[in-house]
């Protein structure tokens, strides 16, 4: 991925691009909102995390003048402003993605896999599948080795957005997001059971499991760990 | 109290503006009455003078000039006491009869037995004392023989009556003007005492003492009625920064103890060298620390900024039916791993405007904390029921439940009860369903399920 950072924290900037090109991905950065927004009109990205508070320009705004020049780069706000308010504003600002300060490096880089895959054509094919695991998205039906295995449509949710983040790290928030669509902290590991119950019904009594748990970090749909 | 300081009271100010109104509206009245007593006083003069003359017209055209004068002299004894004066001349202007010593000098009195206002000097008045000059009434007739016959009316007596008028009034005027400026200052003072015990009591606020009030006289008026507001609003403010100072003190206990178990945990890793697998499992502790460190910093963070209550931006309508049968999904799993039975009842619609998703935090929390205290084998009921005005979320469960002293003060921030040590937890869950009941307008109460904990979280309907 050829990420854009605009961040005006040069240490966790650092951090940031030094974690994500251990991870594979290339990443510009600029330190104020000006250069940003240059970057960001002029280069090609997959994906653009600009932070909220910038020297220069507001971040918010940066991706309001992209998205009135028809850019249609994914971008992911991080802000130190928490609350709820803030995250529509962000939203509506034209942002895919909102994470708050202090957020869990893991946790930005699986959001970002995820907003960089979101424009690719698999979003809209009817069956996805992994190994021998194939969930029909319009049947609503998952087979395994051709056997039909029953879900409930919420597990089905999980699994199909498991299934179209495949082999990439999935954290429970996004899971709570997407699947659930709320944004809150359910304290419990109210995910961890859904998915144990998930794994139970695609993964027991196959020598080959598909859903694995990344310790600390989240989930990992994929036929390797 | 000093008497600047009374003056710039708005009572005395007011008091003083209705005094001169007062005064003018009082001394156009008076002078209305003045006017019209001396109206009339004249006027019954004039008709009595008119009277006479034609009395003694009358003796002439009887009897002639000499049964004229002799009228004349009879009445002019009894006359003066009355203040009337007479005087009969001849042809020739020689006094006949009469007890005026003289013709006025002002000649020119038209012979026309009506009533006109000539200036009667001192000395043609019989005894008279000095300053008995004015202009009196005077009716002259010239008789047919052209003896002439004076009729006046001494004004002394008028002006007396006039004179002890006018004092009266003046007294009155200048007492009513006094009376308003003493109610006035009165009223001030009352005021500004009343002023000063608010103003003191803020005073002392303000040096540090916030359990002081604002004294209520008794007296159940407007003050009182202040004072009630204000101290309502002093037991809030109080409260508030009760809030803060217990968040601070928690802060120093929540937050730095994990705090200084991190640091240590870092420190004796660093001591000696140690295996990768050592580090990395040093590392991944430090990291889970971090996260719960965050999580309980966010926490105090949403709670403060619930309590200040201004981020009703976002709101929409909520269907809790809905919201409850999602939070179902996400924890039913989650209870019967622990071998409870989750049981949903939801009825009538249930739409209220607030925010899904701290609604969604609060019931969460509240259910959280349900299947935690519940044993195994337990039963946990969530139910949405509208009622008239309101609707009811109710979290019932058969866990340990809150004994009832301790109902209060699991609401307050990082209270854990002594049984609940052992549970992961930071104590804010309550506080936060708490914080976000408040928002909303909602009521939260914690009931005996016994064995277990009813809360009701009881949502006004039509909130817009």
């Amino acid at each position: 991925m050829h990420i854009l950072l605009i961040e005006d924290d040069v240490q966790a900037a650092e951090y940031l691009v030094n974690g994500l090109g251990e991870s594979g991905h290339v990443t510009d950065h600029a330190a104020d909102g000006k250069i940003g927004l240059n970057l960001a009109l002029n280069g090609h990205y997959d994906v653009i995390v600009v932070d909220r508070m910038l020297p220069g320009r507001d971040g918010l705004s940066i991706i309001r003048m992209l998205r009135a020049d028809h850019n249609p780069t994914p971008a992911l706000v991080l802000s130190a402003l928490g609350e709820v308010d803030d995250r529509v504003e962000g939203l509506r600002a034209g942002g895919d993605d909102y994470l708050v300060k202090p957020y869990a490096f893991s946790e930005l880089l699986a959001r970002l896999e995820a907003l960089a895959r979101r424009n690719q054509p698999e979003a809209q094919q009817q069956y996805l599948q992994i190994a021998d695991l194939v969930i029909d998205r319009q049947k609503q039906t998952v087979k395994r080795a051709g056997r039909l295995i029953r879900l409930q449509p919420r597990e089905f949710r999980l699994l199909e957005y498991l299934m179209r983040n495949a082999g990439r790290l999935v954290t429970r928030t996004m899971l709570l997001e997407h699947v659930w669509d709320f944004n809150f902290d359910p304290q419990t590991n109210v995910i961890d059971v859904q998915i144990s119950r998930l794994r139970g019904k695609i993964d027991s009594g196959f020598t080959v499991q598909l859903l694995h748990t990344v310790r600390g970090a989240g989930y990992l749909l994929s036929e390797s760990p | 109290m000093n008497l600047p300081r009374l003056f710039r009271t708005t009572a005395v100010r007011l008091t003083l503006r209705y005094a001169i109104a007062y005064a003018v509206v009082m001394g156009l009245m008076l002078a209305a009455l003045f006017w019209t007593s001396s109206r009339y006083v004249d006027s019954q003069l004039e008709a009595g003078l008119e009277q006479e003359l034609y009395s003694l017209t009358g003796k002439f055209e009887s009897g002639g000039l000499q049964k004229l004068a002799q009228a004349v002299s009879q009445r002019e004894e009894h006359g003066l006491e009355e203040g009337r004066y007479y005087l009969l001349v001849g042809r020739n202007g020689a006094r006949i009869a009469g007890n005026l010593l003289a013709w006025p000098p002002d000649s020119n009195i038209p012979y026309d037995g009506k009533v006109h206002s000539v200036w009667v000097e001192d000395d043609i008045i019989p005894g008279s004392r000095y300053d008995d000059d004015a202009y009196w009434p005077v009716i002259v007739r010239e008789l047919p023989d052209g003896s002439r016959l004076l009729l006046s009316h001494s004004v002394r007596q008028a002006e007396d009556l006039q004179e002890s008028m006018l004092y009266l009034m003046a007294f009155i005027l200048t007492m009513a003007v006094l009376l308003a400026l003493a109610m006035g200052a009165t009223l001030g003072r009352a005021i500004l005492g009343r002023m000063d015990t608010i103003s003191r009591a803020a005073g002392e606020i303000m040096a540090g003492d916030l359990s002081r009030r604002v004294p209520a006289s008794g007296r159940n008026d407007e003050f009182d009625a202040l004072a009630d507001r204000l101290n309502s609003m002093l037991d809030r403010i109080q409260q508030l920064i009760k809030g803060i100072r217990e968040v601070t003190d928690n802060v120093a206990h929540d937050l730095r103890n994990p705090l200084s178990r991190l640091r240590n945990r870092l420190e004796v890793t660093l001591l000696e060298d140690r295996s990768d697998a050592e580090y990395r499992h040093a590392i991944g502790k430090t990291i889970e620390d971090t996260e719960s460190l965050i999580k309980t910093f966010n926490t105090m963070l949403d709670i403060a900024q619930l309590d200040s209550g201004n981020n009703r931006k976002q709101w929409s309508r909520v269907d809790l039916n809905t919201l409850a049968s999602d939070l179902e999904e996400l924890y039913r799993p989650v209870a019967e791993m622990k071998g409870q039975e989750f049981r949903l009842v939801t009825g009538e619609p249930a739409e209220i405007t607030g925010s899904r998703d701290l609604l969604a935090q609060a019931i969460g929390n509240l259910l959280d904390n349900a299947i935690k205290y519940t044993p195994e084998g337990g039963s946990i009921l969530l139910r949405v029921q509208r009622l008239e005005d309101a609707i009811e979320v109710m979290v019932r469960d058969s866990g340990t439940g809150i004994p009832e002293s301790e109902r209060q003060h699991v609401l307050e921030r990082f209270v854990r009860l002594e049984n609940s040590r052992h549970t992961p937890g930071n104590g804010l869950g309550l506080s936060l369903v708490n914080a976000v009941a408040g928002l909303h307008g909602a009521e939260l109460k914690l009931d005996d399920n016994r064995p277990g904990l009813i809360v009701t979280l009881r949502l006004a309907r039509n909130t817009k």
